[in-house]
């Protein structure tokens, strides 16, 4: 009985096909492959097709954390294939379910081996797990596998160690559908010279295939050059032979490839969701202290593989202490093994930093939402300011790795105590001259400095703030009076210091939903549709983090949030649900 | 100032674009309207080049044509080094002429098929294709024994030569000509390395590669 092909383990490539910062162009069973190592040495294997508009990925570009479409952009992160970018996307934040297609991989013997739907591991081979496994030169060979497979069976060459040798015998160790072993000894001395040889053949297509080999023992450093030569001399002489007779046959017909389904949950409308969510268990894989009061967090999948995520995004982090909180990732694009957090402590806030510090330790684990992006970058604008005060870095340094993995120009200005106060310090060295640190300065200073810094507004620059407060509003007001617009400067808060006033009673009516309900005094507008059945998702519920927006149709808000800027708030379209209310008796919102 | 007698989708021109940008020397293009043209079979062309073809230099009233001499040309004349067309290394510079031939191959099919399929040329596609292939087969075998002997280009030496200059340009556009690099992965490890030579610059169907590592 012959085993189904699509079930098996095959190699696609060698691993010097494989360098880094290049993608390989490969074909398994008329399936074609983009084949590219990561900084990190994890091979991916995808379908060579981008998903915006079918483009080879081959032609791609490997930039060490993601793969990114020669046409228009489209990036690709390690491992998952999640999209992370998509050039025109206004909020810059694809669905993380816009994933391309993976095939499972695993290295072994110098090769790199997959399969549409393999099951268990590639085979193991006893002669090259006792030996030295050397790789000798692939060959494409245009017939078919079990043509080569047949031929194989009757070639020759000689041990690597008597490239001289007159008489040699040969024998086959195994042969099967898709490998033969062969071992070559002398039989003019008494030496008893003997190399074994394991020959795999990749089914490309019905019509073609390519023979990786790979020696059982390393030959001598001195002798590798002329092993090599002589192998790759032997077999261009047999697939020229086996060409010869495939050139006879009548050509089969192309294999074709099954194009993936949309998947069953892409083709149905999602479930809304509501309130904070906590979809994903992470586990505390890393917890070190990267500046004085500052601990970092590596949170590692406990099984698969994390969501993709935008430089800027978030995620809330429910604590034993049952405390949801907002961390922003860290982490640089396609580096999605684990999320990377920063916390500050906080000793006399309400208990949620000290909780990570004091009580959370590595190997425990965490629940977290997906990642959410409202402090979305602009990958389309000429310059990028950046201005982080204190643990304000975290969403920043995202952003930056993001700007300066693409090439684009930006500058990272850190508002510090101290150098010891600097958090991801390592990181920060690793973006070279475009990171400013500014250290020690009092109040006065910085504003001055910020003053400098947004001193010259100009259409094709975006400044992003996050830091403290006091030097978030020293930001806004030295923009306003610079004379940049509203739409070119971000902020992203911490939190909501304003002191929020909740006496009002007001009605709020959804167009969509063509309910009404009241609002009294002590409620939001979020507690009052969350217990009306309406669901709205959530996250630090004091509107900071702009997740719990609705849209205004009618009626005048009362805004009370930091997240939406003057403009946003004058134009009054928009309103967090979660702390702002009405003017008005009456509010009409899109939901 | 160089003249270059130019057409912007020809790969005999973007040579010596790529070889100039590379030796940073400045030039001006003179547009040759190529296609659907035929400027360069004109009569007022053949008075710079009485065979009709592209490209052709103008240094200062010195008029050379043929792109491979041209390369030859350049890299003597404007790479103070003297490594990218080796003189002074007999046995290198006698590597970089054999490969220099070895191009003419390359340009004859591999880019002769992309002529037919682009601009509607009459030549025997089906046998430009096939002798694309047999060029492409030896040139990835020894650009395999290269890297295992921790070389990077064509020539056995350290450094990149016009060789390099002459072929790339008909491999990196194979595919526009029907011919899949899909067999030859260590030709196409070797584009990303020219890609990546300081000066680099690229032409329509030619995509930059990522950094190096």
């Amino acid at each position: 009985m012959t085993a189904d092909p699509f079930t098996l383990w095959h190699p696609v490539a060698s691993e010097h096909d494989v360098p880094y910062r290049h993608v390989h162009h490969g074909q398994l069973l008329g399936r074609e492959l983009a084949v590219w190592r990561a900084d990190d040495d994890f091979v991916n294997v995808w379908e060579n097709r981008c998903l915006h508009r079918g483009v080879r990925l081959s032609i791609g570009s490997n930039d060490g954390t993601e793969l990114r479409c020669q046409y228009h952009g489209w990036r690709y992160a390690n491992r998952s294939a999640g999209c992370t970018y998509i050039p025109a996307h206004p909020a810059d934040a694809p669905a993380r379910t816009i994933c391309n297609r993976t095939f499972p991989t695993m290295e072994r013997y110098g090769l790199v081996w997959s399969g549409e739907e393999p099951v268990g591991e590639p085979p193991t081979v006893d002669v090259l797990e006792a030996g030295t496994p050397f790789g000798l030169r692939n060959l494409p060979v245009h017939a078919p596998a079990d043509l080569a497979v047949r031929h194989l069976q009757a070639h020759r060459f000689l041990p690597s160690d008597r490239l001289d040798s007159g008489s040699v015998a040969m024998s086959v160790e195994w042969a099967d559908e898709y490998s033969v072993a062969l071992t070559a000894a002398t039989t003019d001395t008494d030496d008893g010279s003997a190399s074994t040889a394991v020959f795999f053949v990749q089914p490309v297509d019905s019509g073609r295939c390519v023979i990786r080999a790979v020696l059982a023992e390393t030959p001598a450093a001195s002798d590798q050059m002329a092993v090599l030569r002589h192998h790759a001399t032997e077999l261009n002489a047999l697939v020229a032979r086996i060409e010869a007779e495939a050139a006879l046959l009548p050509a089969p017909e192309p294999m074709v490839p099954v194009l993936q389904q949309v998947p069953l949950h892409l083709a149905e409308v999602p479930e809304a969701p509501s309130g904070r969510q906590a979809a994903l268990r992470v586990q505390v894989r890393r917890k070190w202290e990267t500046a004085a009061g500052v601990a970092a967090f590596e949170l590692a999948p406990i099984e698969g593989l994390l969501p993709t995520f935008q430089p800027g995004a978030h995620i809330d982090v429910h604590l034993p202490n049952g405390l949801v909180r907002q961390y922003s990732i860290t982490n640089g694009p396609g580096e999605t093994s684990y999320y990377r957090l920063g916390v500050k402590l906080e000793p006399d806030s309400t208990g949620g930093s000290v909780c990570l510090h004091s009580t959370v330790r590595e190997g425990d684990v965490l629940a977290i939402s997906e990642p959410r992006n409202n402090f979305p970058l602009r990958r389309d604008s000429m310059r990028t300011i950046l201005l982080a005060g204190g643990i304000g870095i975290t969403p920043l340094l995202a952003m930056a790795q993001a700007l300066d993995r693409m090439s684009l120009d930006f500058e990272l200005h850190c508002f510090a105590q101290s150098a010891e106060h600097t958090a991801f310090s390592d990181v920060l060295d690793g973006l070279g001259e475009s990171v400013v640190r500014h250290l020690g300065l009092p109040p006065d200073e910085t504003v001055a400095e910020i003053r400098r810094l947004v001193a010259a507004p100009d259409e094709f620059t975006h400044v992003y703030v996050c830091g403290p407060g006091p030097m978030l509003e020293a930001a806004r007001r030295e923009a306003a009076a610079a004379g940049w617009p509203d739409d070119h400067v971000h902020f992203e808060y911490f939190k909501n210091t304003t002191e929020i006033d909740d006496s009002s009673t007001f009605e709020v009516a959804l167009a969509r939903s063509a309910l009404t309900v009241t609002v009294p005094s002590g409620s939001t507008i979020l507690e009052v549709l969350r217990e009306s059945g309406v669901p709205l998702p959530s996250s630090c519920e004091q509107g900071a983090c702009g997740t719990c927006v609705a849209t205004v149709l009618e009626g005048e808000p009362d805004h009370q949030d930091v997240y939406l800027n003057d403009s946003d708030h004058q134009a009054g379209d928009r309103i967090m649900t979660c702390v702002s209310r009405a003017l008005s008796d009456r509010l009409v919102l899109d939901l | 100032m160089i003249k270059l007698y130019d057409y912007v989708l020809s790969v005999n021109c973007y040579k010596q674009r790529l070889m100039m940008s590379i030796l940073d020397v400045e030039y001006e293009t003179v547009p040759v309207d190529f296609f659907p043209g035929w400027e360069h079979k004109g009569e007022e062309f053949k008075k710079i080049n009485p065979l009709g073809h592209i490209p052709v230099i103008d240094d200062d009233g010195y008029i050379l044509w043929d792109a491979h001499a041209i390369l030859v040309y350049l890299a003597a004349k404007y790479d103070p080094s003297g490594r990218w067309y080796p003189t002074g290394d007999p046995g290198l510079l006698g590597e970089t002429a054999s490969w220099m031939l070895f191009a003419e191959g390359t340009t004859n099919t591999a880019s002769a098929a992309r002529l037919c399929i682009n601009l509607g040329y009459d030549f025997d596609l089906e046998a430009c294709q096939a002798g694309a292939h047999r060029l492409f087969r030896v040139l990835d075998e020894h650009l395999w024994f290269r890297e295992r002997e921790g070389r990077e280009w064509v020539c056995s030496g350290a450094h990149p030569t016009i060789a390099d200059i002459a072929l790339f340009p008909d491999v990196v556009l194979s595919e526009e000509g029907g011919i899949s690099r899909l067999d030859y992965p260590a030709l196409r490890r070797w584009t990303d390395r020219v890609k990546r030579i300081p000066g680099f610059e690229g032409m329509p169907g030619i995509f930059p590669a990522s950094q190096g590592r």
